[in-house]
Parts: structure tokens; C-alpha cells; sequence
């Protein structure tokens, strides 16, 4: 299954640049329903407004970390299913192993491509094998 | 206390005298109010201007690549025209990089400035550094990042590449 181009989908940074490089490579994939918010906090607010086909979220914010928004989607049981994908500079170990048991769907690592961005939501939203 | 307690006690008490005259010396040369009420500041300021700087091209370039990409292209002559006007502000706005190196540049200075302060001050002393924060807020932030897992860019070799990430997610398919 291809991601549908038409979902809704989230962007959270608190860099309003990193945020119109993603909004533009969205477009570029096809994605027009873009949203944003500046970190974790304002992030959870419009998720409990609207629902989303993905976010895709930066790590390193204030107040709110993107690491935090993760694991307060995941535990909140109308959200936990929204397919996530952290997309941040953090890029130790730690970081990774701690994201994916927190349940991240999928890591870009900053600075990244237009291919990895379309690779990794292809594989969010690509069949189970 | 006899002749000889008084001369020995005389004597400490030229050494700590000598000490504390050398030891005011070393922080003079420290020059920690010049350090603190200026040079610092100053780099802050060289830095948020960095910040500025880099921030204004990177959206100056972003807006000329969104006006490449929205632009009428049914006239062949007329879009090449518009993308050569296009692409000379994009060099153009290239231009920030040259007053960002020199902004560097000078905030390397005063690190080394500092670093060369601080290590002789620190030979000299020979004080052990103590574990702790200077006060509760940066204590909290310390515990902050730890938590959180706040760790920043890496520096080269210290961090995964994307595909060192892959590799692990896959690793870690079963979590």
C-alpha cells in the first residue's frame, strides 16, 4: 500500500526553514495536506483536533521533545496507531534504540534527501511482509 | 612560643602572602571581567548574527527555488530568462557565507582566547575540578538533556549515518 498523498499529515519543528524544506519536499511527493507546529506541545493539541495520516516530527524542542510527543501519542489510545517518523539531528544510538522502543515507525537522520524522505514514508506505509 | 616557632611561623606566613600577591596576579591576567562583561557577549553576538545570516539566505534560496518551481513555463525564452535572473540571486544570496566564515573566525579567536586563560589559570592553581553545576537552572537543564536524550549533532564518526540507522531499525524490528 503507497502512502495516500491526500492524508493529512503533520510536520513538528521548531525551525520554521527545516519546516518549509519538508512542507516542499512534501509537495514535491505529492502531498498537499501539510500542517505544522512549532514543537511537542502545540503538536499534541492539533492531533486531539484533527486527525492526521502521519507525523513527522523533529527530536530536540521546547518545551515539549519530539522524543516526548512519541511516546505521549503511543500511550494516548485514539492516536497510538498514527504512523510516526522522527526526523532529527540526534543521531547516537541512545537516540535510535530508545525512539523504536518508544515506537517510531521510521528515522531520518538531518540532514537528509528528498529519496529518503519518499523511501522512509514508502515503508511506513508499505504492506507487512 | 620561642625564637625559632616565631621565624618558621613568619616564614609560612611570607609564603601565603606570596601566594595570595601571585595568585591575585594570575586572575588579573585571567581577565575574567573582560571575559565575562565583553568578550563572551561579543561572541554571543557573532553567533546570533551567524544564526541570522545563514537563516535569511536559506530562505531568500528557498523562496527563489519556490518561484523557479511555480513559474509559467510555456515560453521556453521567457522561463530561461526568469531561471538566469533566478539563479543570480541564488549566488547572490551565496554571498552570506563569506561574512559567516569571518563570524567564526572571530568567535574561534576568543574560544582560544579563553582556553588560554583558563589553562594557565588552572596550571597554576592546580585545583581539582569539583563535579556539580554552577547553580539549580543549569543543573535542571543538565538533567534535561539526559533524560531526554538531548545529545545535538554529532560530530563526525560519533553518530550513525542513515544507513547505520536502517541497519539498527532492522536490528531492532522485534521491539
Amino acid at each position: 500500500m503507497a502512502a495516500d498523498t491526500h492524508m493529512p499529515i503533520l510536520v513538528v519543528d521548531d525551525y520554521k526553514t527545516m519546516i518549509r524544506i519538508i512542507r516542499n519536499l512534501l509537495k514535491q511527493l505529492g502531498f498537499e495536506d501539510v500542517d505544522e507546529a512549532a514543537d511537542g506541545k502545540e503538536a499534541l493539541g492539533k492531533l486531539k483536533e484533527k486527525k492526521y495520516g502521519l507525523v513527522i516530527s523533529d527530536w530536540n524542542m521546547e518545551p515539549m521533545t519530539g522524543y516526548e510527543l512519541l511516546r505521549e501519542v503511543r500511550s494516548d489510545p485514539g492516536l497510538s496507531k498514527t504512523p510516526f517518523i522522527m526526523v532529527t539531528a540526534e543521531s547516537k544510538t541512545e537516540n535510535v534504540v530508545a525512539a523504536k522502543k518508544a515506537g517510531v515507525n521510521n528515522y531520518i537522520v538531518k540532514p537528509f534527501n528528498a529519496a529518503t524522505l519518499k523511501n522512509k514514508i514508502d515503508a511506513v506505509f508499505a504492506p507487512a511482509a | 612560643m620561642g625564637i625559632s616557632d616565631s621565624v618558621e611561623l613568619e616564614n609560612e606566613l611570607r609564603k601565603i602572602a606570596d601566594y595570595i600577591v601571585a595568585l591575585r596576579r594570575e586572575i588579573a591576567v585571567l581577565q575574567a571581567n573582560e571575559m565575562h562583561m565583553k568578550k563572551i557577549p561579543a561572541a554571543g553576538q557573532e553567533l546570533a548574527a551567524v544564526v541570522s545570516s545563514t537563516e535569511g539566505a536559506t530562505n531568500e534560496i528557498m523562496a527563489i527555488a519556490e518561484n523557479v518551481m511555480s513559474a509559467d513555463a510555456s515560453d521556453p525564452a521567457g522561463y530561461k530568462a526568469f531561471v538566469d535572473k533566478e539563479m543570480m540571486a541564488i549566488f547572490e544570496s551565496c554571498a552570506f557565507q563569506d561574512l559567516t566564515g569571518q563570524r567564526i573566525s572571530r568567535v574561534v579567536k576568543t574560544l582560544e582566547h579563553i582556553e588560554a586563560r583558563v589553562s594557565r589559570f588552572a596550571t597554576y592553581t592546580g585545583v581539582q575540578d569539583e563535579a556539580g553545576h554552577a547553580n539549580e537552572a543549569e543543573a535542571d537543564a543538565a538533567a534535561r538533556r539526559e533524560r531526554l536524550l538531548l545529545n545535538g549533532p554529532s560530530i563526525a564518526d560519533e553518530g550513525n549515518t542513515q544507513p547505520d540507522i536502517d541497519r539498527l531499525l532492522a536490528a531492532l524490528k522485534g521491539l
